[in-house]
């Protein structure tokens, strides 16, 4: 909130002083609603802040159209409802051409009738493979859908570690089941039909049944869909206590911070996928050096898809010569072979942009860069 | 016959947690007629107290459980004067929304001074556990098993041999002839919340390395125990440890051999049974609505 505030001052302050020439160029607002409070407010941190670095690097290479763009930042409280308003309060102001949005699937459903409506660009960090396959022509993603995450585990767990015989343990959410039937899919494609396809519900207290039916199935991969980061670290360790120690390809949550925190060696030795790894390409090793001499943290991918939203958004800008919405959408959708932090971008008639996953694998809680599978065609 | 003992040992475990809260449930019921619907954020209240003393300030974990006991003893009496006290001549209803309250109260509270990522806190044994055969014994669950059948005999002595404890006793069975023998029933029912905030906290101390520490973790758990001490027989201290223990076991072995998804499930199926086929729980007497 400072931070916001301290940087609109200096922003005025900038602008106030350039005006005196009297050639000052007005600023371009972008949009972005982030959830600041709320159950995810850490993610509303991570999001901004890469939203605001890679801002800074536009205004520094001349911004767009020859005026420096400037984020106008709305909370999203982390609830539909607050998404709602959020949006609606952004929307009503003219002067904003496109719009950085959530990254949570279900926020995004929430506003997508009034970005339908409002009929501008907006970015989405949501994996939802729907999103983009809804007929709504304003939505560009800037993750990989979950389709890609199923395709890479597939890939990675028959092609590269041979194994044959899967267990799939998948939350029996909206998450976890679409991952979980994408999965089956892809197996079948290579042949492979599971040994086992256990869910269970978000918040179990013992895991015991589901490994159970791991070790008695006698697969030698496994792979998982896991939404609670508590519920990935009780199976992560009742997993080792009873000695189940087969191959673990999971899906991103699996290396997500909170999780990895929780679980801590019982993870040790896992697999996954992840669309943002720093050591995956030269421009993810810069972005994570930058924003770690900037803010003192590493990113994740939350900073890394505003980060590249926002230059993805400039480029397009500045190609298509004008503000006009439908110029500006395709011009996005001619963005091909961009080199961002989260991977290439190649976007397709749909808006989605990535088609790719890294495989990481946790070494000793160190998250090392395995290889990149890219699908795009 | 491996992964049958593998599940019972789990399912006693897991049973022993409920158990904790419910026993922590009859006490205030015994004592109010009412249910505290707080109970499960009393063990919330005491795993944060414990990642706050242990984890960040890095005190030795006795004192820091012996300094969390302390708290909640304090806290109990709070809850007691603030939830209860103003309520206590206004019927169950009132009494119950107030707990309820409370309980929202508590967990937002601490969402707003420690954020919502969840803890993790250590065990108090430094070794996870052994294994005989292909059964794993997870030190904590037999932690939680021995600390349980301590606290129930203590409270066993305490209840039926010193003066103190059938005073209270002697409260929560006739407030109105308790009173008349001269025993101050205020301060009786101040103790028996004093105690089961302690208890509460106590569990989440115990649960915590297994379950990690968050703002909801004792809702979840709450909602079991409360199952528990229905099956049990709603205000019987033997039908909440009995209670709690079965359905820990139903609820494992259910998930391994019909569903895991439905495990949830299980608990409250064998809840509405026995409120349509034996309303009164297996140890509860069965009376008409008291007078």
């Amino acid at each position: 909130m400072l931070n916001r505030m301290i940087s609109r001052i200096l922003l005025a302050a900038v602008l106030s002083t350039s005006s005196c020439f009297g050639r000052a160029a007005e600023p371009l607002k972008i949009g972005m609603v982030a959830s600041l409070t709320g159950s995810a407010a850490e993610v509303g941190r991570y999001e901004t802040q890469g939203a605001k670095l890679a801002a800074e690097e536009v205004n520094k290479a001349g911004g767009v159209l020859g005026r420096p763009i400037e984020l106008v930042i709305e909370d999203n409280q982390t609830t539909n409802p607050g998404v709602v308003l959020a949006f609606s309060k952004l929307a009503g102001d003219k002067d904003i051409p496109a719009f950085i949005g959530p990254t949570f699937s279900t926020q995004i459903h929430a506003i997508a009738p009034d970005i339908q409506r409002l009929g501008k660009p907006v970015t989405i960090g949501g994996t939802d493979p729907r999103l983009t396959h809804m007929g709504n022509p304003w939505l560009f993603r800037f993750r990989p859908n979950d389709v890609h995450s199923a395709r890479v585990i597939a890939d990675y767990g028959v092609k590269t570690l041979g194994k044959k015989k899967w267990a799939i343990v998948h939350s029996t959410d909206a998450f976890g089941t679409s991952g979980m039937k994408n999965l089956v899919e892809d197996l079948k494609g290579m042949d492979v039909e599971p040994t086992l396809v256990q869910g269970y519900t978000n918040n179990s207290q013992d895991f015991t049944p589901v490994v159970l039916a791991v070790k008695q199935s006698g697969a030698d991969v496994m792979a998982t869909y896991m939404t609670v980061p508590s519920d990935l670290a009780i199976f992560a360790r009742q997993l080792r206590q009873l000695g189940v120690n087969i191959a673990w390809v999971g899906s991103p949550s699996t290396v997500a911070t909170d999780g990895l925190k929780l679980a801590g060696p019982a993870l040790f030795g896992s697999y996954a996928v992840a669309d943002f790894a720093a050591d995956s390409s030269p421009a993810a090793k810069e972005f994570a050096a930058k924003y770690e001499a900037n803010y003192k943290s590493a990113p994740d991918y939350h900073g890394a898809w505003t980060y590249d939203a926002v230059h993805v958004l400039a480029l397009a800008i500045n190609n298509a010569k004008g503000l006009e919405p439908q110029k500006i959408r395709e011009a996005i959708l001619s963005v091909k072979d961009y080199p961002g932090v989260e991977g290439t971008y190649n976007f397709d008639q749909n808006g989605d942009g990535l088609h790719s996953y890294n495989v990481v694998k946790n070494d000793n809680g160190k998250i090392v860069f395995i290889k990149h599978i890219d699908f795009s065609e | 016959m491996d992964i049958a003992l593998q599940l019972l040992f789990t399912g006693l475990g897991v049973g022993s947690i409920y158990a904790l809260v419910a026993l922590g449930f009859v006490l205030i019921y015994r004592a109010t007629n009412v249910v505290n619907f707080a109970q499960g954020d009393f063990a919330m209240l005491g795993a944060f107290s414990m990642v706050v003393l242990c984890v960040d300030l890095e005190l030795p974990y006795w004192l820091g459980i012996l300094i969390t006991l302390a708290v909640m003893l304090v806290f109990g009496a709070l809850f007691n004067f603030a939830v209860y006290y103003p309520l206590r001549n206004r019927g169950f209803q009132p009494v119950i929304i107030s707990t309820i309250g409370a309980s929202i109260l508590l967990e937002n509270g601490v969402l707003a001074a420690y954020g919502p990522r969840p803890q993790t806190l250590p065990g108090f044994l430094s070794f996870p556990g052994f294994s005989v055969g292909p059964i794993f014994f997870d030190s904590q669950y037999l932690l939680i098993l021995g600390v349980t059948v301590v606290m129930v005999t203590l409270q066993y002595f305490f209840v039926e041999r010193t003066l103190l404890g059938k005073k209270m006793q002697a409260t929560s069975q006739d407030k109105e002839m308790a009173s008349l023998l001269g025993i101050p029933i205020a301060l009786m029912i101040m103790l028996t919340f004093m105690y089961s905030s302690a208890l509460g906290a106590l569990a989440g101390i115990l649960v915590a390395p297994i379950l990690f520490v968050s703002v909801g973790m004792g809702s979840s758990i709450a909602l079991k125990a409360f199952a528990a001490s229905i099956i049990g027989g709603f205000g019987d201290v033997t039908g909440a440890i009995v209670g709690g223990l079965a359905l820990g076991v139903v609820e494992t072995f259910g998930a391994a051999y019909i569903s895991v998804p439905y495990k949830d499930a299980f608990a409250f199926i064998v809840l509405v049974l026995f409120l349509l086929f034996r309303p009164q729980g297996l140890f509860g007497e069965k009376v008409a609505e008291k007078a």
